[in-house]
């Protein structure tokens, strides 16, 4: 696979095609981001949530209004959720699970199919890194899953909850480590080994990649 | 301020030829908390970039349904230059410096992406000696895209202009104030796009063509700058593991 870094109105194909991430003028393609040119497709590495019909997320109460919440999602944008299509009420802060269901052309999202979160902590990571985490076909986070006994959602805006049971320690430093090494290949057979060799894990500051992420924080 | 001889012999004040830039250096991601950032170094200009975004637009009634507003503050250091000792705060040049700079953006970033939302760019100006307002655009551009915002283009931008009769590009302060002629411009990398071009004092259409020629030989070493800050933070996947956010 070749992979060269590719600059924002780099030209990726001189035919022209629809990406999301690029841009046609006279016939040819364009990248609007900074990021990995892979055959004809860019793959950004870094840059805001953009919001996609049928994209689910998970996002917190913001406001509690007469019909319905506001929700609070990583992005310039709130969400609205309609308090008919679930049944217990919720309350500022609350964590939600959601599909959005509907997005218009300034960006007023509607949310659907609800879940709410509840007794978990939740991650951030970058938004670009998420396809990677989620991996084919829910691969890679089959295999979190499996190996943790967590129960976990990873929302399309970054956010990724995991609850408190099970080997909640094991299943953060996972998912870090995949954010940090999304573009090297291999992924998930790295995995696999890292979590069946780090399964005894309970402590965090056992943990030597925590110990480092911790280091570069307080950096 | 004494006089200075500008031109001598085929060589500026500080021993450059007439299309010699200043020593540039460009840092890219160096800020923690920003969205995206930059350091920039140009002869004397020290000059940091943050940015942010997009974002909710605030005051709502600024923002706008058909695109992202891009917010630009260009501030100058108290300690930044002789003129600015000891002030602070917004000044008639920098206000207007702030627009001029978030104009040139609103032609390469993909606003229709982020309708009602705001992109904010911070300038500051830790140590000013001429063509700054261009220092800033070519440091801004850099930022953009560390943060990932969607933008067709780079931008990168440089000062020509005229001192003792002879076109020179990149003027610094002596050159700039003591010289006839000081013209910055920007241009858009793929196209060569003229997105920003101001001028004070005078030129001849033959001088400003010849300006031209020798700003859009300048503009390719100015963007290999930039492609290198940038190469420089994403390519090294060590390096990469800054990105992870907790």
């Amino acid at each position: 696979m070749t992979e060269e870094i590719i600059m924002p109105g780099e030209q990726i194909a001189d035919k022209p095609l629809r990406l999301s991430y690029g841009y046609i003028e006279n016939e040819k393609t364009y990248s609007t981001v900074l990021g990995l040119k892979r055959d004809d497709k860019v793959i950004p590495l870094k840059g805001p949530y953009e919001a996609r019909f049928g994209d689910y997320i998970i996002g917190a109460v913001s406001d509690v209004k007469f019909s319905g919440y506001n929700i609070e999602m990583n992005t310039a944008y709130s969400a609205f959720l309609p308090d008919r299509l679930i049944r217990e009420k919720l309350d500022f802060g609350d964590i939600i699970f959601a599909k959005v269901m509907n997005i218009n052309e300034v960006k007023d999202i509607d949310l659907g199919q609800v879940r709410v979160l509840k007794k978990g902590e939740i991650l951030k990571v970058l938004p670009v890194k998420i396809p990677r985490i989620i991996g084919r076909d829910n691969s890679m986070i089959t295999l979190i899953r499996d190996a943790t006994e967590c129960s976990i959602f990873v929302g399309k805006n970054g956010f990724i909850w995991i609850s408190e049971k099970g080997n909640i320690n094991l299943a953060v430093s996972a998912i870090r480590k995949i954010a940090r090494e999304a573009h090297t290949a291999g992924l998930t057979d790295k995995m696999e080994k890292y979590l069946k060799e780090n399964s005894d894990i309970k402590d965090l500051k056992e943990n030597s990649d925590i110990k480092e992420d911790l280091k570069e924080n307080n950096n | 301020m004494e006089k200075v001889e500008l031109f001598k012999n085929g060589k500026r004040h500080d021993g450059r030829n007439i299309e010699d830039l200043r020593k540039v250096k460009i840092k890219a991601h160096v800020l923690n908390d920003a969205d995206g950032s930059a350091y920039l170094e140009w002869g004397n200009n020290k000059i940091i970039v943050g940015v942010y975004g997009p974002k909710e637009c605030i005051p709502r009634h600024l923002s706008n349904p058909y695109g992202a507003r891009i917010k630009c503050i260009y501030n100058m250091s108290p300690f930044s230059s002789p003129g600015e000792h000891g002030r602070s705060g917004p000044s008639r040049r920098s206000k207007e410096l702030s627009m001029v700079i978030g104009q040139v953006f609103e032609n390469v970033i993909k606003t229709e992406n982020f309708p009602k939302a705001a992109i904010e760019i911070f300038v500051d100006i830790l140590q000013g000696d001429g063509g700054t307002r261009c220092a800033a655009i070519t440091a801004a551009s850099v930022a953009l895209a560390d943060a990932g915002i969607p933008m067709k283009d780079m931008v990168s931008a440089l000062a020509v202009g005229k001192v003792s009769g002879t076109v020179v590009v990149d003027l610094d302060y002596v050159e700039d104030s003591q010289g006839q002629s000081d013209c910055a411009i920007a241009f858009s990398r793929r196209n060569k796009d003229v997105l920003l071009l101001q001028m004070e004092g005078d030129m001849s259409k033959e001088d400003m063509k010849k300006a031209f020629e020798l700003a859009l030989l300048a503009e390719e070493e100015l963007h290999k700058l930039q492609v290198d800050a940038l190469k420089e933070v994403y390519l090294n996947v060590k390096e990469r593991e800054i990105f992870v956010d907790i």
